[in-house]
């Protein structure tokens, strides 16, 4: 019986071996796993394994704008190379929250930068980073092919991922600077005016109470940036005093826990031409913002 | 913890080699190692009606004893009422208890009497359906003298908590499952081998086919109204497979775990999609249920009603069937699904057809032109009942048949996951064919004929690969699971 039993594992582990290594294969190849249902996400957490962070003293994260608008160097030559970029397409203040619960304690930054706009505020929290936050920690960063098998996702979409997905091209801190040619500007996006508040507005509020309060007892600084929006956006009264009121709720919910809050939404610096949809700056634009970031800062980063 | 995920995966992995290599001598230890699983399998889902299942099985045990023991008539009867309103009325309660107190509610409603009766916030508890049906089946089996309690607690518990098959069955009997477990098992290669095969064939059938079938039904039965009637005629065809598919997949998976622990448990499915009539279409799907409900309904009640010839075994068969509707759940749609099949056999039993059995020649490689057109029909019967057992209620399903009847039957629809519609649909036809060709196995994969290991290596990962590289996004829950 016990030859026989051997066998037959022995036989499992011939069609068992085939399967993990052509999952290696695939990650070697660059196929990497579905984490989340972010592609950029996935991308960026893949280029801090490689690329391992050396806890940075400032830690930046945000969606977009965070993203496209901090101008790396300009960071770093201003507070050293000890930054680092975590923001991701479409963060919502939520996900920020549940994502710098795990990224604080693993890197230990003495201040966190969010850049943001009313966009982070208006839709439900993304359950799917949670697939890669309830994993282990020494898995998460020394077998991400571990993904591949928790959560499952084909190969076939794996692939497409690879092909298909389109991609920011970070710099080294994780940011991701860009340019969008006049002709090339999408004039829906231009035009495109998001409703806010959402159902989901005053979730998000909560969330940013929550973050301030957490991060105040984890003796991080919060800097809280409020991005310029283009002027046409806020062109009749009614958007004008939603804006506002949006403004003055998140100024009270950061200072309320000793954060730091910074508005940058200024027409007559931030004119329509630095845009090229309606929150997101161009690079020149976002080098004009982190400067003024940086200038507010320099009291206050030591 | 699916059959189709790491944890579990990860559980069986550590509980196979436990079961052979540690207890390996011990029957005790074995039967216990098989509760203890069988427990933590259970309460991985909800931890709090293990309690539940507990002690159900524990009274049934008891009860199984005491109605062995006792020589009185109305003692037995007793006892097995106490056995019956147990395990019926914490079925009616969980199952059931809501949906006669809104029907009670609309009735009242409907003759303008207002009532004040609230609904309860019941869950569900995982497999309640299936293993209640074991325990009321082992204390009829001892009533009716058919078999003898056992005297092993571990045994009966682990009889009506075996974890391959206590979520969704099949509903194996006592006399099948008890003897088994009082039995020492040894590791047989053969019978393992063969458990392996079925569970591929179960897991290809189940993310390859259901759930990439599922992307495609779920979106066509969330928004009929604004789709194509060719869409929706897609949509119920598609969804007869993946119900098929997914169940048979399940159950394949179940008996091919079984086997990997020695044990033989009962077929569920015979590959119904090439019976010839209705009758012959129950005899081959969800036979566990099936079977189990003609022995303790349909025959009891074809005898009560045996004077009144035909129209007595109508009645049986529609209250038999009425009955598996109603088991799968609270709501009109089963009901009526249910009754409906019955309606199917009216035919059947006019022409004194009921009982006849279609032969199939084995050796004929493909069937005669008679034999398909049945199967195709039959087919086309039950795939339209499925649009009730679907929907969520019964006006959507009658809305879904208005829109069915349209002349947009003929136009196109659009297909957003084209590569994995496509691979589905080739693979819909690959299950149908190699179905076919393994009709007179217990399964398609049961390809022993083929004596080169090599070439029978190349077909496992054939299937493995099409697994790897087309499931598609989501993993959905087995259907049966909420029965």
């Amino acid at each position: 019986m016990k030859n026989k039993f051997g066998l037959f594992l022995y036989k499992i582990l011939i069609f068992a071996m085939p399967v993990f290594a052509l999952f290696e294969i695939l990650f070697r190849l660059g196929f990497t796993p579905v984490i989340t249902n972010s592609t950029l996400f996935d991308f960026k957490m893949s280029e801090v394994q490689k690329h391992p962070i050396h806890n940075p003293r400032i830690l930046a994260i945000g969606s977009s704008i965070t993203l496209y608008e901090l101008n790396s160097a300009t960071m770093v030559k201003n507070f050293g190379g000890s930054y680092y970029n975590f923001a991701s397409w479409d963060l919502q203040i939520g996900d920020m929250r549940v994502l710098l619960n795990e990224f604080v304690k693993e890197y230990e930054p003495k201040y966190v930068l969010v850049c943001s706009s009313i966009a982070d505020f208006i839709s439900p929290r993304n359950e799917s980073y949670l697939n890669y936050l309830n994993t282990n920690r020494y898995i998460r960063n020394h077998f991400p092919e571990f993904f591949y098998f928790k959560g499952y996702n084909s190969i076939h979409q794996i692939i497409r991922r690879k092909y298909k997905a389109y991609r920011a091209d970070f710099d080294p801190w994780g940011g991701a600077s860009l340019t969008i040619q006049p002709k090339d500007i999408n004039l829906d996006k231009w035009n495109e005016h998001d409703i806010f508040p959402t159902k989901y507005t005053k979730g998000q509020y909560d969330d940013l109470d929550s973050l301030g309060a957490w991060l105040k007892q984890q003796h991080v600084e919060f800097i809280f940036a409020q991005a310029p929006i283009k002027a046409s956006y806020t062109n009749t009264l009614l958007s004008k005093q939603i804006i506002e009121s949006h403004f003055d709720k998140c100024k009270s919910i950061v200072e309320a826990h000793g954060g730091v809050y910074l508005n940058y939404c200024n027409t007559t610096i931030f004119t329509d031409s630095l845009f090229f949809d309606q929150y997101h700056l161009q690079a020149a634009g976002g080098a004009i913002l982190t400067n003024e970031i940086v200038t507010a800062l320099k009291g206050i980063i030591k | 913890m699916l059959f189709n995920s790491i944890p579990f995966a990860l559980f069986f992995s550590l509980f196979f080699l436990s079961y052979w290599v540690l207890f390996d001598k011990h029957l005790t230890l074995q039967n216990l190692l098989i509760l203890a699983g069988s427990y933590l399998f259970y309460a991985w889902w909800d931890p709090r009606f293990l309690l539940l299942l507990f002690g159900s099985s524990l009274l049934n045990y008891f009860l199984g004893l005491a109605i062995h023991r006792s020589g009185k008539e109305k003692t037995r009867n007793f006892l097995l009422g106490v056995g019956l309103v147990q395990g019926l009325g914490c079925l009616a309660f969980f199952k059931y208890f809501n949906f006669f107190i809104q029907s009670f509610i609309s009735a009242f409603s409907a003759l303008r009497i207002r009532s004040d009766i609230t609904t309860l916030n019941i869950i569900l508890p995982l497999g309640i359906s299936f293993y209640t049906f074991r325990t009321l089946s082992y204390l009829l089996d001892i009533k009716r003298r058919k078999i003898e309690p056992t005297r092993d607690w571990i045994v009966f518990l682990s009889y009506v908590s075996f974890f391959p098959c206590i979520i969704s069955g099949p509903i194996d009997r006592p006399e099948t499952l008890i003897p088994q477990l009082e039995k020492r098992r040894v590791f047989n290669y053969g019978q393992a081998s063969d458990g392996m095969r079925q569970i591929l064939w179960g897991l290809f059938k189940k993310i390859i086919i259901a759930d990439n079938c599922a992307v495609f039904t779920s979106g066509t039965f969330d928004h009929y109204t604004a789709l194509p009637a060719s869409a929706l005629l897609a949509g119920i065809f598609l969804y007869t497979i993946q119900i098929y598919a997914d169940f048979s997949g399940y159950s394949d998976m179940a008996i091919g775990l079984s086997s990997l622990l020695g044990f033989k448990i009962t077929r569920n499915f015979n590959f119904p999609f090439f019976a010839q009539n209705i009758a012959d279409f129950w005899r081959r799907w969800h036979i566990s249920l099936t079977s189990w409900l003609t022995d303790y309904v349909f025959t009891p009640l074809a005898i009560y009603f045996r004077d009144y010839g035909k129209a007595g075994l109508i009645a049986a068969i529609l209250i038999n069937f009425t009955a598996i509707g109603i088991w799968h759940g609270p709501n009109l749609t089963f009901v009526l699904f249910g009754f409906l099949h019955g309606c199917y056999y009216i035919p059947l039993i006019l022409r004194g057809e009921m009982n006849k059995k279609e032969k199939m020649r084995k050796d004929r490689l493909l069937p005669t032109p008679a034999a398909f057109g049945k199967m195709a029909g039959t087919f086309t019967l039950v795939m339209f009942t499925f649009v009730i057992f679907r929907a969520d209620t019964l006006s959507q399903a009658f809305s879904y048949y208005g829109s069915l009847f349209s002349p947009s039957l003929f136009s196109r629809f659009a297909i957003t996951e084209k590569v994995n519609t496509l691979v589905t649909l080739a693979c819909i036809v690959l299950m149908l064919l190699a179905e076919w060709f393994q009709r007179d196995k217990q399964h398609a994969l049961q390809i022993d004929f083929i004596t080169q290991f090599p070439f029978r290596a190349l077909i496992y990962f054939g299937l493995i690969l099409i697994i790897l590289f087309f499931s598609p996004t989501i993993n959905a829950d087995f259907i049966y699971f909420k029965f």
